[in-house]
């Protein structure tokens, strides 16, 4: 699943429309938009409120390290290196509060710019840095990434900066940023692609639902103790891993229902050898 | 080449960081205040890292040397150390014990050397003479085409007869046995293994064609070499493999020519081992049943023993028995 943290309805909104998000009417919370794979939370402005949107989101939708988590959203710079509207990848949020750095890992988006972020816990106007410095600034990130790292991997983490000023905050158009993140939502797919591409590519194991049933069923109906349901498990995923089907090993006993513990453990010992076949 | 190029703020200033800024300068950097605060985040993929490595360029500070290991040979050796100036390597062995030992897959290359040095100076005043490990946790010779550490080494070395030192690689880079001349104190350590295991676990590794080739290059040059089969794997299905592959391999190496040889079994501490079944969740090697003695997870002893024997039978044909050192 990707979750999409924005801070303002207005950087949400081109998003919604081009992913086709419908509002989930039964949160009340905060704004919520899904469709079966993205889901979109307007945090308000602030490091605090992005931490307790997306908590609140990797909370409500389960979260594993392998989903995604995105910050989109406006950047000030206090330098001319890039034009208005120019889409930076994060690789480093300095908490300008904590002094803490804060590094997700950025494997995607080889084209675009990657830059270092401040964030502030107000916004910061051209007076208050040197001029032209090379700084980026926002207001969320340190709050996105700190609550982001407990959930997933590290390159999971996603802050997609877009720069909306160069340090005046009081000048800027609505319209104008929305049209400059409705012009970077098809980057921001292919952000989204890439990453997925990364994590189906990496080979975990698992069991399919359908296997973890039958463990379940035959543990319950040979009343296999905790321990001996630990060496089903392992004894499985070595087979599996063999290129074995456990479903194949474990057929012949899916209907038995053991009597006693003892005959439970006679059958264990049936599974563990009929395990250790070859072609079965 | 490298993903990012992490810098801490402190080591811009040493030659290392200049020559890899110079070297590398389409590589993204990102400047930091420890090495510890990118190496050691949680929820780092090491398998996706493995991929896309960065490079993080760090001063070491407090500990530079560190007592060997029980689980590593000390070749007899009563003042046996180890240092690290990489953590990490670039090859990806599945059965490495580097996986379950740092967070990261990330390399880390330390800058200040004569800060090592000096480390080895104070630890050579105090011990006489010293068997120094220094390319334990990672691959030197394979670096050496990106930070060529023995070149920097070479003079302390060679300035310092007493401090020998074994430099462990599975590398065919042949650059630094064609560029320097051989040192008494200088051990160049191969490791070997049948094409069948290097296959199977050793990714990104050279050939052991390659691995002879250079191993040849290093003896021909005149150089200390030592063979090491470690770690051996008690596999069924790999016991035909090692007896040829033993016999191979002292038939494309004069056993004249090395120094002697080590021999040791797969085994890790078992907090390592346990790390590393979550972080390679499909491998069999980890998902396999080992045998826990102290905090060391191996195969069990009678075993060991049997494959032991009949391999030191092939290999007591080809190099004295008291040149070969198992563990």
């Amino acid at each position: 699943m990707v979750l999409l943290v924005t801070a303002l309805m207005a950087e949400a909104v081109p998003l919604i429309e081009y992913f086709k998000l419908k509002k989930d009417m039964g949160i009340h919370a905060y704004a919520v938009y899904r469709n079966s794979d993205i889901a979109l939370i307007v945090s308000g402005v602030g490091k605090i409120r992005s931490a307790a949107a997306l908590a609140y989101l990797c909370a409500l939708y389960h979260v594993t390290e392998k989903d995604i988590l995105m910050n989109i959203g406006f950047c000030g710079s206090g330098s001319r290196k890039h034009p208005l509207g120019t889409l930076l990848l994060i690789n480093k949020i300095t908490d300008m509060d904590t002094g803490k750095d804060y590094y997700p890992d950025v494997f995607c988006g080889r084209d675009f710019p990657k830059e270092s972020l401040r964030c502030y816990s107000r916004a910061v106007r051209e007076d208050d840095v040197s001029q032209g410095t090379d700084i980026f600034c926002d207001m969320e990130s340190s709050g996105f990434i700190e609550t982001a790292k407990k959930f997933v991997y590290a390159h999971n983490i996603v802050i997609l900066k877009i720069i909306s000023d160069y340090l005046e905050p009081h000048y800027l158009n609505q319209e104008l940023l929305k049209n400059y993140i409705r012009e970077h939502v098809p980057m921001v797919e292919s952000i989204i692609n890439e990453l997925k591409h990364l994590n189906d590519s990496t080979c975990e194991f698992s069991f399919t639902e359908e296997e973890k049933k039958a463990f379940n069923d035959i543990c319950r109906n040979l009343h296999f103790s905790s321990s001996m349901e630990n060496m089903l498990l392992k004894e499985m995923k070595i087979a599996k891993l063999k290129g074995m089907e456990p479903l194949n090993i474990l057929r012949p006993f899916m209907e038995i229902k053991a009597c006693s513990k003892a005959e439970g453990k006679k059958l264990f010992e049936e599974i563990k050898q009929r395990s250790k076949l070859e072609n079965v | 080449m490298f993903n990012t190029i992490y810098i801490e703020e402190k080591a811009y200033e040493y030659h290392i960081t200049r020559q890899l800024l110079h070297k590398y300068v389409d590589s993204e950097v990102v400047t930091i205040r420890h090495y510890k605060d990118v190496f050691n985040r949680p929820k780092q993929n090491l398998a996706v890292q493995k991929r896309y490595p960065s490079l993080i360029l760090a001063v070491k500070d407090g500990q530079f040397l560190y007592e060997g290991p029980v689980v590593c040979q000390s070749f007899d050796h009563p003042n046996f150390y180890y240092t690290s100036f990489l953590l990490n390597c670039v090859f990806d062995c599945e059965y490495c014990f580097l996986q379950g030992m740092y967070p990261s897959a990330n390399i880390v290359a330390f800058v200040n050397v004569e800060d090592f040095k000096e480390a080895m100076k104070d630890l050579l005043h105090s011990r006489k003479k010293v068997f120094l490990a220094v390319s334990y946790d990672t691959d030197l010779i394979a670096f050496h085409n990106i930070i060529p550490y023995l070149q920097y080494f070479y003079d302390f070395f060679a300035s310092h007869p007493d401090m020998l030192a074994e430099v462990r690689t599975k590398s065919a880079n042949q650059a630094f046995y064609n560029d320097y001349q051989p040192l008494k104190n200088l051990i160049i350590a191969f490791t070997l293994a049948p094409d069948e295991i290097i296959k199977k676990y050793e990714r990104h590794t050279p050939s052991l064609k390659s691995r002879i080739n250079a191993v040849k290059a290093a003896t021909a040059r005149g150089f200390s070499v030592r063979i090491c089969f470690d770690p051996v794997f008690a596999d069924p299905e790999m016991e035909d493999a090692y007896k040829e592959f033993y016999h191979h391999v002292f038939t494309q190496i004069d056993p004249g020519s090395i120094l002697d040889v080590g021999y040791g079994f797969f085994r890790m501490p078992v907090d390592f081992f346990k790390r590393i079944e979550k972080v390679r969740s499909s491998s069999l090697l980890y998902a396999k049943e080992y045998f826990v003695k102290g905090n060391v997870v191996s195969y069990p002893e009678p075993v060991m023993e049997r494959i032991k024997t009949e391999h030191l039978e092939i290999l007591e044909k080809y190099i004295k028995k008291e040149k070969i050192f198992t563990l």
